[in-house]
């Protein structure tokens, strides 16, 4: 069907419409594949020559400075993770508020609808990038970039497990309080320079709720840095290391509620979102956004989420440390790989995934309905097999690696709380903005201030 | 001085010099104001209603409704159709509550013609208005939360609005103008499908309208939005011509069910809820004991439905004698009124509709100065306008 629409049809609209055919479309298949391999080969060629000529002095410069290569590094996967990220949080809001809603939420591209976010990320790339009449263009294109680049430089000192984190600075917290305060800056530009009445309130909003609620955000978290003698983020979860209850949030539960709070708020997320409370000011200071220039903006949202919801775990509940130590000693008695040699490796693999998916195949045959068929119970069983192996590989894995075990923990704990995030934004109303500052100033400043009044207190009476 | 002309062409100000004293003063900005237009397509002016705002910092100075979007001339309309054909023009105006809209007209035509209803149409005229009474409520509710930023109360009215409109379709084919009302009773006797579905949702209709409130009566930021918000008094509620749960609200138990009885209202049991307080919450909250009430009368209707035609005999051609009459019901919104006038030809001489949605509105000038922009949409949603009516 697709073959007899496909072919004619479209060659006699393209010949219609008049449209040339380019040199591509006039090779062959044959010639197709001959160019590639050509261009790979040559692509090869030219690689193999470059890393031969300029690769010692590269490999020597890189060797005599090795901090900087980790902070290029480490600022380019982070770059790089944002987007999955904030794809990964968008789908889980679209799913979750759905679920929540009695809807059924995006189920038609890709499995259960996962691929929903990533097509909205290349629809935003495909639009036009507009900017209104009137419009400051310099700011109106800088605001995404300063917005997108505060909050993504602020994963730079999470701790995302043992050994694995961009930079241990040790004025972490500092730093991260610096750079969310950067994207207010982003928010203010943008709502100026779009000349845009709706635009100019969302950004003043911004403006005043985030400068507010750095405050009792900042006030919150000493208490922690007093208890923790350090801003350092990695030296703050080494000391909540042990079981759950070393964890800061029993021992600063109002800073907690506090930093809980005012990080919402920080993040413009519900009840907090007045900047782009779409009800009141259509969308804010992203009214006049369109194309990427939007979806930094919106990336950026869902990076804030993150970071939030990390710092949360990273701050009051232990990072990457587990909740409980494992009561029993598990040790992988390591296989030397090299014992059983080529032969006996293929054996293994030959033999496992062979009987294994014929057991699976056979478990499947008798269990399932009459639609089982050998043909396709043996493609369900390797379907299995694989799932299986991958999970025996990741359990080895999370034993034996204390960087996978714990990025594990701390990924579950941080989208523990996008989760709540997402809960909170499905079920409460917006506040008001009289309502947001008066209980940023009347509430939480004092509760803070107070908080860090008793934790200063006790540690002077326990310390000396 | 781009930007100047620019924000002069961009400026929500009238392209005519002030025709009234109100106008011209209401156009000139005074220290540190802003005019913000509103509409006719912002996400939360519920259809095509157009507010300028004059704002000081965040702070409503005075506003200016601008109305008219959706203005067909359907009075007009009707008074070049016949009888029969006045029932389909003015139901799509109401659009949430057409069978109220039909109701008005059915009624002020029948007592032009003395037009005796048969008391089984009668009855399903009751059972058919509380049901989309109820829908229209639930909406009011959804909205209103979603005016405030809240995501979930309005997929949930949709469930509840969806089964009451699936099983009216059933009735009338029509999921949302039902044009179901006749001059002398009713389109249709009441089906087995229909009664199956309201038994099904009566069963369960109590507890879930109570669990709905309960998402955002018992919710602390919904409630301080609300409350103390929009308050509209009493006198000058009455001086506006407000009615229905907005009046209500301001602590008059006037109800046209009560007030000016019609239908078979006099023999159902139920109460007129009122509030004192006079803001949005307490509108929100009388709307709330509207459905309660509404589900009793729905109970009582099944219970006392009598058997029985459900139409009067009338003749193909209606030409009643010369003469005026005012048929009103009590709508969702409040009053809904027809004034029809015959000269004794098979075409109303004068159709006059009154919308209660158009008084209601009317208020705004009065109650949003001195709020924020955001309590514009707790005081207007809180209102519950719907343009298709105010527009006529």
């Amino acid at each position: 069907m697709r073959a007899q629409l496909n072919h004619p049809i479209r060659a006699s609209i393209a010949h219609a419409r008049g449209i040339p055919r380019g040199a591509w479309e006039r090779t062959t298949i044959q010639d197709r594949v001959l160019i590639l391999v050509i261009l790979a080969l040559g692509g090869a060629v030219i690689t193999v020559l470059g890393a031969v000529i300029f690769g010692p002095p590269i490999g020597d410069f890189l060797g005599a400075n090795i901090p900087l290569v980790r902070f290029a590094v480490a600022v380019t996967v982070i770059l790089l993770i944002t987007v999955p990220t904030a794809f990964l949080i968008i789908y889980l809001e679209l799913k979750v508020i759905a679920r929540m809603n009695l809807r059924i939420g995006p189920n038609r591209v890709g499995p259960w609808g996962a691929a929903m976010s990533v097509i909205h990320g290349l629809k935003v790339l495909a639009k036009e990038d507009f900017s209104p009449t009137g419009a400051d263009i310099t700011v109106f294109t800088l605001a995404p970039v300063v917005t997108y680049l505060a909050s993504v430089m602020t994963l730079l000192v999470i701790p995302f497990a043992p050994g694995l984190f961009g930079q241990d600075l040790n004025i972490g917290l500092l730093f991260i309080f610096s750079m969310s305060g950067l994207t207010v800056l982003g928010l203010l530009m943008a709502g100026w320079s779009s000349f845009n009445k709706y635009s100019i309130l969302g950004g003043l909003r911004s403006a005043a709720q985030v400068i507010s609620y750095e405050i009792p955000l900042t006030l919150s978290v000493v208490g922690v840095i007093l208890l923790a003698g350090t801003m350092s983020l990695n030296h703050i979860v080494a000391a909540q290391s042990g079981s759950a209850l070393d964890w800061f949030a029993f021992k600063q539960p109002l800073a907690l509620l506090i930093f809980f709070i005012a990080a919402t708020a920080e993040a413009n997320r519900t009840p907090f979102d007045m900047t782009e409370a779409d009800s009141e000011i259509v969308a804010g200071f992203a009214t006049e956004y369109s194309g990427m220039r939007f979806g930094f903006f919106f990336f950026a949202e869902y990076v804030n989420v993150f970071i939030v919801s990390a710092l949360v775990t990273t701050i009051f509940f232990g990072g990457w440390t587990a909740p409980f130590g494992w009561p029993w000693p598990i040790t992988l008695n390591a296989l030397d790989p090299l014992a059983l040699g080529f032969f006996g490796w293929v054996g293994i693999v030959l033999a496992v995934g062979l009987v294994g998916t014929q057991l699976l195949a056979l478990i499947v045959r008798l269990l399932g309905g009459r639609e089982w068929t050998w043909g396709s119970s043996i493609g369900l069983g390797f379907l299995l097999l694989l799932v299986g192996v991958a999970a025996v590989a990741g359990l080895a894995a999370f034993i034996a690696f204390d960087a996978v075990r714990g990025l594990t923990w701390f990924m579950g704990k941080t989208y523990f709380f996008v989760f709540v995030f997402i809960w909170m934004r499905a079920t409460l109303p917006r506040v008001r903005v009289d309502q947001l500052m008066g209980f940023a100033w009347k509430w939480l400043l004092p509760a803070s201030l107070l908080n860090l009044f008793v934790t200063a207190t006790a540690v002077v009476l326990v310390h000396g | 001085m781009l930007d100047r002309e620019v924000g002069g062409l961009f400026e929500p100000i009238p392209p005519y010099p002030p025709q009234t004293e109100r106008e011209s003063e209401f156009y000139t900005l005074g220290d540190g104001e802003m005019f913000l237009n509103l509409g006719p397509h912002h996400p939360a002016t519920h259809g095509v209603l157009r507010l300028v705002l004059k704002l000081s910092g965040e702070q409503i100075v005075d506003v200016d409704p601008v109305l008219g979007y959706l203005h067909r001339g359907v009075e007009k309309i009707c008074e070049n159709s016949d009888y029969y054909h006045v029932i389909d023009q003015v139901d799509p105006l109401e659009y949430l509550s057409s069978l109220f809209q039909e109701w008005s007209a059915v009624l002020a035509f029948e007592k032009l013609m003395d037009v005796a209803v048969p008391p089984r149409a009668e009855y399903i005229r009751v059972l058919t208005g509380e049901l989309l009474r109820i829908s229209s409520h639930t909406l009011f509710q959804g909205f209103l939360a979603l005016d405030l930023g809240g995501l979930a109360p309005i997929l949930y009215s949709f469930i509840e609005r969806d089964e009451i409109v699936e099983m009216l379709a059933a009735l009338t084919g029509a999921r949302m103008l039902f044009n179901y009302f006749r001059i002398g009773g009713v389109n249709g006797d009441l089906n087995h499908e229909f009664l199956s579905r309201l038994g099904d949702w009566m069963s369960r209709a109590a507890q879930q309208t109570e669990a709905n409130a309960t998402l955002l009566n018992e919710n602390e930021i919904f409630v301080r939005r609300m409350r103390g918000v929009g308050v509209l008094d009493r006198d000058t509620a009455l001086r506006f011509g407000v009615t229905g749960g907005n009046l209500r609200a301001s602590g008059v138990p006037f109800d046209v069910r009560r007030a000016h009885p019609y239908s078979v209202y006099p023999d159902l049991e139920f109460n007129v809820p009122t509030r004192e307080e006079g803001d949005s919450l307490a509108r929100y909250l009388v709307r709330v004991d509207e459905v309660r009430e509404s589900i009793k009368i729905i109970d009582q209707c099944l219970h006392n439905m009598p058997d029985g035609p459900v139409m009067a005999k009338l003749p193909r051609l209606l030409r009643p004698r010369p003469g005026r009459s005012w048929g009103a019901v009590e709508g969702p919104r409040g009053m809904m009124g027809v004034y029809a006038i015959s000269d004794g030809s098979d075409q109303p001489f004068r159709f006059r509709i009154h919308d209660p949605s158009f008084v209601n509105l009317a208020t705004v000038p009065t109650l949003l100065p001195g709020s924020l922009l955001a309590d514009t949409m707790a005081i207007v949603s809180s209102l519950d306008p719907v343009l298709g009516g105010i527009d006529k």
